[in-house]
């Protein structure tokens, strides 16, 4: 799974966002180091679709604009927690190395 | 704050161009609402960073299938063969500016002044400037043209052989022409001297033949100098030929830019169409890999050898491109492969039992 799409699929674990949420919750988890653009957005967001990681949810109507809501599926739950598992057994073992390595303070 | 400035929201809808109409009209809003609030105020132009980005993003939107991550690699395919068989076509079409070849006076005139110790024969016109079994092409010629002799449609030459004794030294008549040519403003290319036949088992005949090319404005000479000097045998060939014009090089990109556009359309197109549909689905995707692989074969065949050739060989104008592609030599090939892509959007057009709109589209559709 590439860095957009599990950010992508983390900004919808916590409840459904419109197109623009999705962009700022991204850019906000990746401490602004990932700038969603639009197209790139949208693609990801049919390609979730398609695989059925990611549902529409509602939509909403705010100063006339019809904002639609995209939701985690299950299945969506259960990649996006399979990456996260992945992650962090990485990540932890990365860690272990590292402290192996690093000069202990005299 | 955002950005609801006409002018870049007119931008922004330009841009959405190049997603299919359907998914616009289903997503457009959406996606202009987003990129509206991604904006930053007071900004009346979309970035270049955001134009690629929609672009890019749109022409796959057209593939449908956002799953597939190969569907973009066939379409790649598809766009780029095409934009070479378009590149191809609008190089012949322009080929057409070039001036006819020179008639058999004016070519024995050019000749004479290059070779005057040499008693030039009979020179024949020319009929075209590329011909197939030495006519133009024709109706006639099609056989020949689809049943693997197409090579022989090619260039046209106005030229003649001398036979005889030569009445000079073959190394001095390679010397002295290089000299005239010169002299009469031709640009020579270095000669290129090599066995009269080829020898895999190092006992060669002892014959060799020098090639001199020259290159004059729109007129290329092309001698070949034989060392074997007997009264029956010929020890000097000629032959004037056209340069490329100048029109071949924006043909070919106008004409490479449409094939691939309207390559990648029909692809899309096709590919959105049969998205959903498991029968015809994979029927279509066998025909256009079928087409595929005969379109590419010839390629893949011919750009090795040719690639070989111009780098042995000098060339003041380059093979003209549809022989780089395998064509016409391979032209069964590609009307066999045409007729399957055609077969293909054919069964493509068949309508569907039931509607089922794009997945993405599917998506967007208002929950119960």
């Amino acid at each position: 799974m590439r860095e957009p799409t599990f950010l992508i699929l983390t900004a919808l674990a916590d409840g459904p966002r419109h197109g623009y949420g999705i962009v700022q919750e991204v850019a906000t988890l990746s401490e602004q180091r990932v700038n969603l653009l639009t197209g790139t957005l949208y693609t990801a967001l049919d390609r979730l679709t398609a695989e059925g990681l990611v549902a529409h949810d509602h939509d909403e109507t705010v100063d006339g604009r019809r904002r639609r809501y995209y939701r985690l599926t299950p299945a969506g739950l259960t990649a996006l927690s399979a990456q996260a598992a992945r992650l962090r057994q990485l990540a932890t073992a990365a860690e272990t190395r590292l402290r192996a390595t690093r000069p202990r303070p005299a | 704050m955002p950005n609801d400035g006409a002018p870049l929201i007119r931008r922004y809808r330009r841009l959405l161009l190049t997603y299919p109409r359907a998914y616009r009209r289903e997503r457009g809003d959406e996606l202009l609402d987003t990129l509206r609030d991604a904006a930053r105020p007071g900004r009346t132009r979309p970035t270049v960073r955001e134009a690629v980005n929609l672009i890019g993003h749109g022409l796959r939107c057209r593939l449908g299938r956002p799953a597939s991550r190969t569907v973009v690699v066939w379409a790649v395919l598809t766009a780029v063969v095409w934009g070479l068989f378009g590149a191809a076509a609008a190089t012949r079409v322009a080929w057409e500016t070039a001036r006819p070849l020179p008639d058999p006076v004016a070519a024995r005139a050019v000749l004479s002044g290059v070779f005057p110790e040499h008693e030039i024969g009979v020179i024949e016109p020319a009929p075209a400037l590329f011909l197939i079994y030495g006519q133009p092409l024709s109706w006639e010629a099609l056989p020949s043209l689809l049943f693997f002799d197409g090579g022989e449609y090619g260039p046209a030459a106005v030229g003649t052989g001398v036979t005889g004794h030569p009445p000079i030294d073959p190394d001095e008549i390679v010397a002295r022409t290089r000299q005239r040519l010169r002299d009469g403003g031709w640009q020579v290319a270095d000669p290129l001297v090599r066995n009269a036949v080829d020898c895999p088992d190092g006992r060669c005949d002892p014959t060799n033949l020098t090639t001199l090319v020259a290159q004059r404005g729109d007129t290329i000479l092309t001698v070949e100098v034989s060392s074997r000097t007997t009264v029956q045998d010929t020890y000097l060939w000629v032959a004037l030929t056209r340069a490329a014009p100048l029109a071949v090089h924006p043909a070919a990109m106008a004409g490479g830019l449409l094939g691939a556009a309207i390559a990648w359309l029909v692809f899309g197109w096709a590919s959105r169409r049969t998205e959903g549909r498991s029968v015809v689905r994979v029927t279509v995707t066998m025909l256009f890999g079928l087409a595929l692989v005969l379109w590419w074969l010839p390629v893949l065949l011919t750009v090795p050898g040719l690639l070989r050739h111009h780098r042995t060989e000098a060339h003041p104008t380059p093979h003209p491109l549809w022989e780089w592609l395998g064509q016409p030599a391979g032209s069964l090939l590609f009307v066999v492969g045409c007729a399957a892509a055609l077969l293909g959007l054919a069964l493509a057009t068949l309508p569907r039992r039931q509607p089922a709109l794009h997945v993405g589209q599917r998506s967007a559709t208002p929950a119960g």
